[in-house]
């Protein structure tokens, strides 16, 4: 599904990733974990293409296209999905507007027939529902207002709506309560399929209680310095990152 | 001195005089001493400070505008040319008054279904009304810079309509007042509105062409409210590319009475817009909103001056803009509040959006206090897209042209959502999203 190779990555002009090897397969769910600014977050917007991230070296291959290639709204359409780890504020646009907007502007870029407002309402509805996103909340401006916790959960939602093939969490359980942990989780998991791959970038090993990984890697400074099962999520919970050199200077 | 334009107005003055409204009566003298105050002082240029953004008297020298002809032949109404701002309000139930180079056309009007104790006559019918008189006659005192050039107005004004609406009388539906060039060369236009106590009007007014292009549109609009009087206002100014355009409101509020005007600005090369409100009773409340797109060389300068002299009133005046390519938008304002003005409540807020690198603003809100128990505020942004956000549209499929889109869309509709009619609201909003279509709107703009 993914295949990432050699990626070196400048950010004004400081190289943040520092040669990433990554393959995640059909159906997987791999967990990221790794000390704070060791450049997770980096990785997540040069898979969806920010803007200043620099790919000095290396390539990403998705689905056997060349990701580097591709714009950001191309990449949405042919099915990567990134959950904010900061989702942004939209005032003036409301969250059913947007969530409209995107969903037809990917379906069109695909080739698929675009829904009408009432098919559209319901399947909002629908999927809203379970993540405890309310109809005022739609209404609203996208994430304007929204609490930490309310902006995961519309991450969720327009997750759960765009039904994308590959799907990069960022810090999705930060900022979140028990319950609302909970329900995201279930709102994740809903998602997990044979086709649907998932890279989930978390600093909790609870989160991975809920969602399963099959595989978690440890990325310090740029690199990814192990990886292994689900276990090793919890041998960090214990040990922190010391082993493998948080606390030197970098 | 005399510059050489104004020598061309005061020229168009001495051939027509006899054929303008009110030639022989009361008026005539007041045209005179009109034409002599234009005559010394010029038309107003960029030393001024309050024109020092627009130099009108370069503008008109280089454009060179012989009078508009009375026009000959028919007129199409471009109600069904979609895109077009002239084709707007004719789906909502309205009395419609069209001029034509600056000339009521009584074939294209409806001047008569008008309810009781509502008299809407041509300009030159009214002049021996008490209340047409005193606003014809009241002077910019507080801004000598804007009598300046509504004296041109004043000494060439050919035509327009006075509204009046008895006490207590609401207008049915409301006026829309379509000022259409078909041939090129300058027009002077001049309405007056007068509501009596508790009245209610809506006007509407549409500027554009239906064929013209090299043309000049001067105009002054009177208002004077009467106690507990309300008037909602929303004018479109969708002039031609090359079109210059020179308007001027002024209102005068009595205590309890209500204006809420709003403007849309997509046309004319050049323009001016001159908002001018005094208030003259407390508790009385003037809303001066408006919203503007500019693209190529566009210039559109407003210049919106509101005068608290007595206690208890309250102002709000929010323009907010777009800019693309080469364009440049004014927004010169000032709060004026006197010493007698306690408890005002006056704000002045500005906001533009440039699209391009080319694109400038100049925004100069202003502030004068002189009472101490008040609240104002005023201020004003200018901005480029918010790049984080159009990264996130765009990471969730929206290409980059529907998220610019959808982000300028949103800045303007807050300033749209002012506009004080539900239905043209709509329709504004409409001709906002056609406008980014028609648009230049293109990758190499990105800022
Ligand atoms: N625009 C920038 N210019 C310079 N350095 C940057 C820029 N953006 C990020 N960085 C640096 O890149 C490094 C990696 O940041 P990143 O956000 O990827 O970390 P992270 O692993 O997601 O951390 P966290 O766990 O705190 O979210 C940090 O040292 C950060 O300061
Ligand atoms: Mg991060």
């Amino acid at each position: 599904m993914l295949e990432i190779k050699n990626l070196h990555v400048e950010v004004g002009g400081n190289e943040i990733l520092k040669g990433i090897d990554l393959e995640v397969g059909a159906g997987e769910v791999h967990a990221i974990m790794g000390p704070n600014g060791s450049g997770k977050s980096t990785l997540s917007y040069v898979l969806s293409g920010r803007e200043g991230y620099e790919v000095t070296q290396g390539s990403i291959a998705y689905k056997g296209q060349d990701v580097l290639e591709m714009s950001v709204d191309e990449r949405a359409a042919a099915g990567i999905f990134l959950a904010f780890q900061y989702p942004i504020e939209i005032p003036g646009v409301t969250t059913m507007t947007f969530l409209k907007t995107a969903l037809n502007a990917q379906r069109k870029a695909r080739g698929e027939e675009e829904l009408d407002a009432v098919k559209f309402l319901k399947l909002v509805r629908e999927k809203a529902k379970p993540l405890n996103v309310t109809d005022e909340m739609l209404k609203r401006p996208l994430n304007v207002g929204f609490s930490g916790g309310e902006k995961k959960r519309a991450e969720i939602l327009q997750m759960a709506i765009l039904e994308p093939w590959f799907a990069i969490l960022d810090e999705t359980d930060s900022g979140l309560d028990i319950d609302a942990l909970k329900t995201v989780s279930e709102g994740v998991n809903a998602l997990r399929s044979p086709e649907r791959s998932m890279l989930v970038i978390t600093h909790y090993q609870r989160l991975l209680d809920y969602i399963v990984p099959d595989k978690v890697h440890v990325l310090s400074k740029g690199r990814i310095v192990k990886t292994g099962g689900k276990e090793l999520a919890l041998e960090l919970e214990k040990s922190g990152y010391a082993e493998y050199g948080a606390d030197e200077a970098a | 001195m005399t510059d050489a334009i104004a020598q061309s107005f005061i020229d168009t003055f001495e051939r027509e005089r006899d054929a303008l409204p009110g030639a022989g009566g009361w008026l005539a003298a007041r045209r005179e001493a009109a034409i002599r105050e234009l005559a010394d002082a010029g038309l107003p240029h960029r030393r001024l400070e309050d024109w020092k953004y627009t130099d009108l008297r370069d503008v008109l020298e280089k454009a060179a505008f012989a009078p508009a002809p009375a026009h000959q032949g028919a007129v199409l109404l471009p109600e069904g040319d979609a895109g077009s701002g002239a084709a707007l309000f004719h789906a909502i139930d309205r009395h419609k008054i069209v001029f034509v180079n600056g000339r009521l056309n009584h074939a294209l009007s409806d001047m008569d279904g008008l309810p009781e104790g509502v008299a809407l006559r041509p300009l030159a019918e009214a002049l021996e009304q008490d209340w047409a008189k005193a606003a014809i006659e009241r002077r910019f005192d507080t801004n000598p810079q804007a009598q300046s050039i509504s004296g041109l107005n004043l000494a060439l004004m050919a035509d327009g309509v006075a509204l009046h609406v008895a006490e207590g009388v609401a207008l049915d539906k409301p006026l829309h007042l379509i000022f259409l060039a078909a041939d090129d060369g300058a027009s002077h236009a001049r309405n007056l509105v007068r509501l009596e106590k508790n009245a209610q009007a809506t006007v509407f007014e549409t500027h554009a062409s239906a064929g013209a292009a090299h043309y000049f549109a001067d105009q002054v609009t009177e208002v004077s409210l009467g106690i507990g009087a309300t008037l909602n206002h929303i004018k479109l100014q969708d002039e031609a590319a090359k079109a210059v355009h020179l308007s001027t409101m002024r209102a005068a509020l009595s205590e309890k009475a209500k204006l809420d005007s709003f403007t849309l600005i997509l046309g004319a090369g050049v323009s001016r817009g001159q908002t001018f409100v005094e208030f003259e009773g407390g508790e009385a409340e003037a809303h001066v909103n408006g919203a503007y797109a500019l693209r190529g060389e566009q210039h559109a300068d407003q210049f919106c001056v509101v005068d608290h002299a007595v206690p208890e009133s309250n102002s709000h005046t929010h323009f907010k803009g777009v800019l693309d390519d080469r364009s440049q938008g004014i927004f010169q304002g000032k709060v004026i509040v006197r010493p007698d003005a306690q408890k005002t409540d006056g704000r002045q807020m500005t906001n533009a959006l440039l699209l391009s690198r080319d694109a400038s603003v100049n925004a100069k809100p202003e502030l004068e206090i002189y009472a101490d128990d008040v609240q104002c505020a005023h201020g004003s942004t200018i901005g480029e897209l918010d790049k984080d956000a159009l990264f996130y549209l765009r990471s969730r499929g929206i290409d980059e042209m529907t998220a610019r889109q959808l982000l300028i869309s949103a800045f303007l509709d807050e300033a749209l959502d002012y506009a004080p009619h539900e239905e043209a609201r709509a329709e504004l909003k409409a001709l906002v999203a056609g406008w980014f279509e028609a648009g230049s709107l293109s990758a190499e703009d990105i800022v």
